[in-house]
């Protein structure tokens, strides 16, 4: 186990490494470099020159590469070139709020999806299953801001049920305070994952359906049932781990577009905002955290499954 | 002892007309699938031809004719907020959404191939480096990076095309990787090894061909998620640049005008994007279907 | 023994059905097993005789009408409906299936599962007393520490191990029938010995009846009462064992038993090779080793060192994970080797690169055991033999492909086929052409017939062997049946554990074995003739 640690945690070491890579190259292809971005446009070629060798830019890629990463240790991701801020002090306050949205939107996805594919697979070629899988196909198919604004349309505008904006809110205990207005963010990113997990969910139980043991369980005169939510589920069920921690990306992006869409006051509307007035610092800050989320979520997603399903474990001894 | 003569005749399979044709008629039993292709073709058919039997001026604005709702002067499906036709518009914005979808789309399934197979077939510290590549870029969400790259260079068709097909080839290599490496120890690869074949020959004779189900299965779905991916970026305004639009941009714009109540410059759009990735993933379900009955057969 | 048979099947039929075609898997089939019987349901691949077992289950799939009756006890188990039918599974009627490795839910203990088979059928035991009793039904199949196994998880244990759980589960209510269906056949000949000596015990301990279905002869002669043989779902004959190996009646059963290699002293080619004559392939301290699990460097190979003379066969005998294949492998260079040597045809392999190594492997064929994987199923036949030849340069092809084809004795007209359209027997044969499309002085047949059925085998290795006098190579035969060795090979090598065990002439091995382990090898190997089984299953109980 600690050799499989060790191993899975040294790759995710290399991935970060290769995201450094990737984040600090894109940073040096923005147009006019980071002195155009603090000087302003009109900044002459003299002073562009000075503040390039004052903060180290006229130096190797390499020794710049080694530079951007030891500020990176120090937890420095630059300024904001807008918002007179450090990048890191915004990141650190909108990303909870990001993470409570993605957390409860897939929460009530997977209990919702998880039986309904169960159901669904043991219903399959019924009608009730084409029903659904219909339905489940043409969320998957719905863009997310679409699907946002259908919310919109039908909870807000046509019946005055919910709010249309996220609550706008500094502290976390304000978004728990205004809860009414976080269901429909809530609900527009839960729906399309529900439908991602729904479809995997059905066909990972009807693959388990066709495995030897589900014989040797019916041989033993186990209902089906049974069959179905016991032994296939304990099966079924782990893989969901490893995945979730693989969905993540999926789910960042779509806390961006939801963001934006509901004015939600987290990471993604900040990433947004900065897109709009092209502030590097933030975006490429913002991106690098958000990998680093996503390479630690699925380390431990991996980890997790290990130490729940036997089999991984077995392998790994 | 003698060894008897063959005494049971074995019975040998009956030659099995093409396995392609099987697997077209296969394809076309799944009423999801041919519908999808329909659906596609009527797009197609919309986008391409539609606008030489419905001429629109889709460059010069006309505030004038702003806002106007579907059946006011003419225009079926209304007008935009700077006076375009929304079906012309619709016509056009699709050619955008399917041209950048599509090549994009294949443009990733090729990269995607060819990095998995060689990483999937080589093994060892050059898959396990190629694969951690595929990790870092798997780690930054696809929109993220296109947002940014958006902001760095100016977002036209061929531009878009590029990037986009440089940000989702993860996922089929990824794929084309876990295939590669149960194909590369089959036996039929390892006697050719033995026969004195080559790398390039293991690669491009042996393991691509017999991934090509995952191949072309996922193309399919890589093409609908590019077209989903283009409508995010133009719906968060960053999208090619007027006149041009695509679909992810005209709802974009409708969104402004969510409470005016004016659905027609949300709900087209909107719709016509639903579609066009539902009829791309049930043509790719249909086919991978096909593909296991062709498997079956082996 | 009373005469009311527990399982009578009466003019049992089973059709399958997908879209519009319906295949008759099962037709009129009727048999009866009374108390403390054991009846072997014996045929080849597509014979019927596992839906015929399911059936006595209710097992089969939706797409599967059933007409005829099976009596389970006086019951028709094909008229009852769901909970009626799941109150006979494991408590009347119980199974053990062919994959031990698969047929254990991979995610519950051992314990649970065993555990769980009772608790469905005995009400009020609560999960203490089951696990209890499910320690004392893991000891009765002769698990040993069963209470420290209760806790571990399928993966932890070897096939032997859980297949003898499979069948724990499976007399854990003590049901009236056991079917084991080939039961035996995925297990290495020394497991399957002991695991048919436990199915022997308890029939003698519960009296129950029991349908053995299996494709193997050696078992039937083993274990059977009765026999019933079957051919494309049709029952050909039922005799008592000793009536059936002694004057089989129906031509199939003839044949049958004709094709089923036997092991005798003497007979074979069983060749000396003498000692001057040139060198076809020698390993000389040759070992190969893996990364394990946990990073452990596991030795597949160890320390073996042996030669092949030009023109002579050597077998290489040995049960599952005793790097017989990885020899194979190393000695045409697929694998590197940890340390030692190999020399092809006097030439060193080890340390070849480049053009050297292509060159040695041009003069050296291979033969895979699994016809289904070993061809290019995106290629057609043609190409496939052509292969080798395109590879290495060699014009004027087309011919050359029709006369490999012809010389494995399949039409020339097959080379436009893909592998999927041939059978397992054509396949094979095409995989010998390749192999030999080169002239190699050397071929490497690894297991080339365990996938098959004996009718099949038998005319596959006659090919091969007729192949290799005209021809003249050198091969190494590698293969866990002791019976097909016994008729290919000139001299013998025995392998367990990475070691080799004993090498020597085919006889000097097979008959007169110095080492204990080739004898309790040679003596768990089944034969077809239940009179001399018995024989040898008292001189295996002896070492």
């Amino acid at each position: 186990m600690t050799r499989f640690l060790a191993k899975r945690i040294g790759q995710a070491i290399v991935v970060i490494f290769f995201v450094t890579v990737i984040v600090f190259l894109l940073l040096h292809s923005v147009p006019g470099g980071p002195a155009h971005g603090i000087l302003g446009p009109k900044a002459s070629p003299q002073a562009i020159a000075e503040f390039n060798r004052e903060h180290g830019f006229d130096k190797s890629l390499f020794q710049q590469y080694w530079a951007y990463l030891s500020e990176l240790f120090h937890g420095d991701l630059g300024e904001s070139y807008t918002l007179n801020q450090s990048v890191a002090s915004l990141i650190g306050q909108r990303i909870p709020k990001t993470l409570v949205l993605t957390g409860l939107s897939t929460l009530v996805a997977l209990l919702v999806a998880i039986p309904l594919g169960v159901w669904q697979a043991r219903r399959r070629k019924g009608l009730a299953d084409y029903a659904v899988t219909t339905v489940v196909f043409v969320g998957y198919a719905t863009p997310v801001f679409f699907l946002a604004l259908i919310l919109v349309i039908v909870f807000t505008q046509k019946t005055q049920l919910l709010p249309p904006q996220a609550p706008q809110t500094q502290s976390i205990a304000g978004l728990f305070a205004d809860s009414r207005a976080l269901i429909l963010p809530v609900l527009a990113g839960a729906i399309a994952t529900v439908a991602a997990f729904s479809r995997y969910m059905r066909s990972a139980v009807l693959d388990n359906l066709a495995e030897d043991y589900v014989r040797t369980a019916r041989a033993k005169g186990a209902s089906e049932r049974r069959v179905v939510w016991l032994h296939i589920m304990r099966n079924s069920l782990t893989p969901i781990i490893a995945m979730l921690g693989y969905y993540l990306p999926v789910l960042f992006s779509g806390a961006l577009v939801i963001e934006s869409v509901f004015n939600y006051p987290g990471m993604g509307l900040l990433f947004w905002n900065a897109a709009q007035t092209s502030d590097y610092p933030i975006l490429l800050g913002a991106v690098l955290v958000i990998a680093l989320a996503t390479v630690i979520g699925s380390l431990l997603a991996d980890v997790l499954q290990a130490f729940v399903d036997p089999r991984v474990r077995g392998a790994i001894k | 002892m003698s060894i008897s003569a063959p005494v049971v005749a074995e019975p040998s399979p009956v030659p099995v007309a093409g396995s392609y044709r099987r697997m077209a008629s296969q394809f076309f039993a799944n009423r999801l699938a041919v519908s999808g292709l329909v659906i596609l073709a009527a797009l197609l058919l919309f986008c391409f031809l539609g606008p030489l039997i419905h001429h629109t001026d889709q460059t010069h604005t006309n505030l004038a004719g702003a806002n106007l709702s579907p059946g006011q002067g003419g225009h079926l499906l209304g007008t935009d907020d700077v006076g375009h036709d929304e079906l012309g518009r619709l016509m056009i914005g699709g050619q955008t959404s399917l041209e950048i979808g599509i090549a994009a789309g294949l443009l990733a399934t090729l990269i995607g191939t060819i990095w998995g197979a060689v990483s999937g077939y080589a093994g060892g510290w050059l898959d396990a480096i190629m694969m951690r590549i595929v990790d870092a870029g798997i780690a930054i969400p696809a929109l993220f990076l296109l947002l940014v790259t958006a902001t760095i260079l100016r977002p036209t068709v061929p531009v878009q095309i590029v990037i986009i097909g440089c940000v989702s080839w993860l996922v089929p290599a990824r794929l084309v990787r876990a295939e590669a490496l149960s194909l590369r120890s089959r036996d039929y690869v390892q006697a050719m090894k033995a026969m004195g074949g080559g790398h390039r020959r293991a690669v491009f004779r042996h393991i691509i061909p017999n991934a090509i189900g995952t191949v072309v299965v996922n193309a399919t779905f890589q093409v609908a998620d590019a077209i989903l991916l283009i409508a995010y970026v133009s719906f968060l305004g960053l999208g090619v640049a007027p006149p041009k639009t695509d679909w992810g941009g005209m709802l974009s714009k409708g969104i402004s005008y969510t409470y005016d109540g004016y659905w027609w410059m949300i709900f087209p759009a909107g719709i016509a994007i639903v579609l066009v990735v539902c009829a791309f993933n049930s043509i790719g379900d249909g086919l991978r279907d096909s593909f296991e009955v062709r498997l079956q057969g082996r | 023994m009373t005469d009311t048979p527990t399982l009578a099947i009466e003019d049992l039929t089973v059709s399958f059905t997908s879209g519009r075609e319906s295949v008759r898997a099962v037709d009129g089939v009727s048999l009866q097993v009374v108390p403390g019987e054991v009846v072997a349901v014996v045929g080849e691949s597509g014979s019927g005789k596992s839906v015929t077992s399911m059936s006595a289950l209710g097992l089969l799939p939706p797409t599967a009408t059933t007409t005829g009756t099976v009596r389970v006890g006086g019951v028709d188990v094909t008229t009852l409906d769901g909970p009626h039918l799941r109150a006979i599974r494991g408590a009347e009627v119980a199974m053990v299936f062919q994959e031990p490795m698969t047929a254990l839910n991979p995610a519950f203990t051992v314990g649970w599962q065993v555990a769980e088979a009772l608790r469905l059928h005995i009400e009020d035991l609560s999960k203490k007393q089951a696990l209890d009793r499910a320690a004392e039904l893991l000891e009765m199949v002769g698990i040993r520490d069963a209470r420290d196994r209760l806790g571990q998880y399928p993966h932890e244990l070897s096939g032997g191990l859980r297949q003898r759980v499979v069948i724990a589960m499976a007399i854990a209510c003590e049901p009236k029938v056991l079917i084991a269906d080939e039961a035996t056949t995925a297990l290495d000949v020394t497991v399957q010995a002991e695991i048919l000596d436990l199915l022997r015990d308890l029939r003698a301990r519960f009296g129950m009846a029991m349908l053995v279905i299996t494709h193997n002869m050696g078992v039937v002669a083993d274990i059977a009462d009765r026999v019933v043989v079957m051919y494309q779902g049709k029952v050909v004959e039922q005799a008592t064992v000793e009536d059936l190996f002694a004057r089989p009646q129906a031509d199939y059963t003839k044949k049958l038993l004709a094709s089923v290699p036997r092991l005798a002293r003497g007979e074979g080619r069983n060749r000396t090779a003498p000692a001057d004559e040139e060198v076809a392939l020698s390993l000389e301290h040759l070992v190969v080793e893996f990364r394990g699990k946990g990073g452990r460097k596991n030795r597949a190979v160890d320390d073996v060192s042996l030669t092949i003379a030009k023109g002579e066969v050597l077998g290489l005998v040995g049960e599952s994970g005793s790097g017989k294949s990885t020899v194979g492998r190393a000695a045409i260079g697929l694998l590197k080797p940890t340390s030692g040597s190999v020399r092809l045809l006097g030439e060193a392999l080890t340390g070849a690169k480049g053009r050297d190594l292509r060159k040695l492997r041009r003069r050296c064929g291979i033969v895979f055991q699994d016809p289904a994987s070993s061809l290019d199923p995106r290629m057609t036949v043609g190409d496939c033999v052509a292969e080798p030849l395109v590879i290495n340069g060699v014009g004027d092809r087309a011919e050359r492909v029709a006369a490999l084809l012809e010389s494995v004795e399949l039409d020339a007209a097959l080379r436009r086929r893909h592998p999927h359209e041939l059978s397992g027997g054509q396949r094979q044969r095409v995989g010998i052409a390749r192999a030999l499309a080169l002239d190699p002085q050397l071929v490497i047949a690894d297991e080339p017939t365990s996938a098959l059925d004996v009718s099949v085998q038998a005319a596959v290795l006659k090919v091969f062997l007729e192949l290799q006098q005209r021809l003249g190579f050198a091969c190494l035969f590698i293969t866990h049946d002791l019976a097909v060795v016994g008729m290919v090979s000139d001299r013998v090598a025995v392998m367990n554990e990475g070691r080799l065990v004993e090498v020597g002439s085919r006889d000097e091995v097979l008959f007169d074995s110095r080492e204990e382990y080739t004898r309790r090898l040679v003596t768990s190997a089944p034969v077809p003739d239940p009179a001399d089984q018995r024989r040898r299953r008292e001189e295996r109980h002896r070492i």
